[in-house]
């Protein structure tokens, strides 16, 4: 049984890594973080791409991460170090494969949260299958270098503390509840969000030019 | 057996010897973009493109080269790389078209976010797939309907034209900051 509000744990990554890039998952995920922390310039905010949040978040974490870095380790990485996407279970179930490519290619600066409260909340609260998926079996079976699942918010400190600064890949599955802070719905230009996040993160490293 | 839709240059030429100009035409265009990274889905058509990237000479130090196993996944770690500054290019075939047109639509277009794919035409004389005309033969319309542009490369234009067409295309898409296709048929047409 989950006791951890989505808004909750919104607030306490946002807190734990206040400068780091975040990809934010469609529907409730982005609306509770724009509730809870603010527009960010640090946050990438998906409006529609259901099933992409992390596959984004893996381009992004690839491109910080210039071909033949790899084996250098996080210590040697330029800021702004871990690449956080933020997406929620029914998403994630839409675009499962990239669990697979994630776990090929191995970017060690990639931290993956999946808040799962086992429904399409924004949608009315259908259910998807992730009650019966062991996520953390299938990111470890996809090679990832570390997964977890928390239920409690002593579980998620801990997690998050662990998850910024071990090697990635690495995935918290963190079971949530249903509740939902009334949030209005976000209706930004995504031309405006893409240009705003790129800027932020072109400031974070001067050195490279996009 | 010759290839009948073939260009000036490429008369009297056997279907594997158009093959074989053309799939050297593409990479010469692409390693002129010089991107480093390179993402593919599986094409019997572009093999010989594939492999120079996946284990000949453009597996080079500095570039990554990477299945994806959906085009649409594939469109979003785009997305992702061009956010962080990256050049990526994508390489697959028209019938996953129909794979990637919600993540296109909903990320790199409405994003502005550019990006290149190189894209092989099936389908048309030459196929053997009888199941592949029926998505392939729309391809263009499918991309006009999603109001993506697109540059065709075929038996109209000189295969000595080609590497400079897909570098001007690369070009177009960070100019436009949009989504830009390059339908590319190897198969002789």
């Amino acid at each position: 049984m989950a006791d951890l509000d989505r808004a909750d744990v919104l607030r306490l990554i946002d807190a734990a890594a206040p400068d780091s890039p975040v990809v934010l998952g469609l529907g409730g995920i982005a609306r509770e973080m724009l509730a809870v922390a603010g527009r960010k310039g640090n946050h990438f905010i998906s409006l529609d791409a259901m099933g992409q949040t992390v596959s984004v978040a893996l381009g992004i974490a690839l491109g910080l991460e210039p071909p033949g870095l790899e084996p250098l380790g996080l210590e040697h990485r330029a800021a702004p170090g871990k690449v956080i996407a933020i997406e929620g279970d029914g998403s994630l179930l839409m675009g499962l494969s990239v669990l697979s490519t994630v776990g090929h290619l191995k970017p060690a600066n990639l931290v993956v949260y999946i808040l799962d409260n086992g429904v399409y909340l924004a949608t009315g609260g259908q259910p998807t299958a992730s009650a019966d998926i062991d996520l953390v079996t299938v990111a470890t079976a996809c090679s990832w270098r570390g997964a977890r699942e928390v239920r409690t918010a002593d579980e998620l400190a801990a997690a998050t503390a662990w998850s910024l600064t071990t090697e990635g890949p690495v995935l918290v599955r963190v079971r949530t509840t249903t509740a939902q802070l009334p949030a209005d719905y976000f209706l930004e230009d995504p031309a405006i969000l893409a240009e705003d996040f790129r800027r932020w993160l072109r400031a974070q490293s001067p050195q490279k030019e996009p | 057996m010759t290839g009948a839709g073939a260009t000036a240059e490429e008369a009297g030429e056997t279907d594997q010897q158009v093959l074989q100009r053309r799939s050297a035409a593409i990479i010469a265009g692409i390693e002129a973009i010089d991107p480093d990274h390179v993402l593919h889905l599986a094409s019997s058509t572009l093999k010989i493109v594939l492999s120079h990237f996946i284990d000949g000479p453009g597996a080079r130090p500095g570039r990554r080269v990477f299945a994806m196993p959906r085009e649409e996944e594939g469109v979003s770690i785009a997305a992702g790389l061009e956010l962080a500054g990256a050049r990526p290019v994508l390489i697959f075939q028209d019938n996953g078209i129909g794979n990637l047109l919600t993540a296109l639509l909903t990320l790199s277009q409405a994003y502005h976010l550019p990006l290149l794919a190189v894209v092989s035409r099936r389908g048309g004389l030459g196929e053997y797939n009888s199941m592949i005309h029926t998505i392939s033969e729309r391809a263009e319309a499918l991309l006009d309907a999603a109001g993506v542009r697109w540059f065709q490369l075929d038996a109209r234009t000189p295969v000595g034209r080609w590497a400079a067409e897909i570098e001007r295309a690369w070009a177009f898409s960070r100019a436009t900051h949009r989504p830009v296709f390059v339908l590319v048929n190897l198969m002789g047409s």
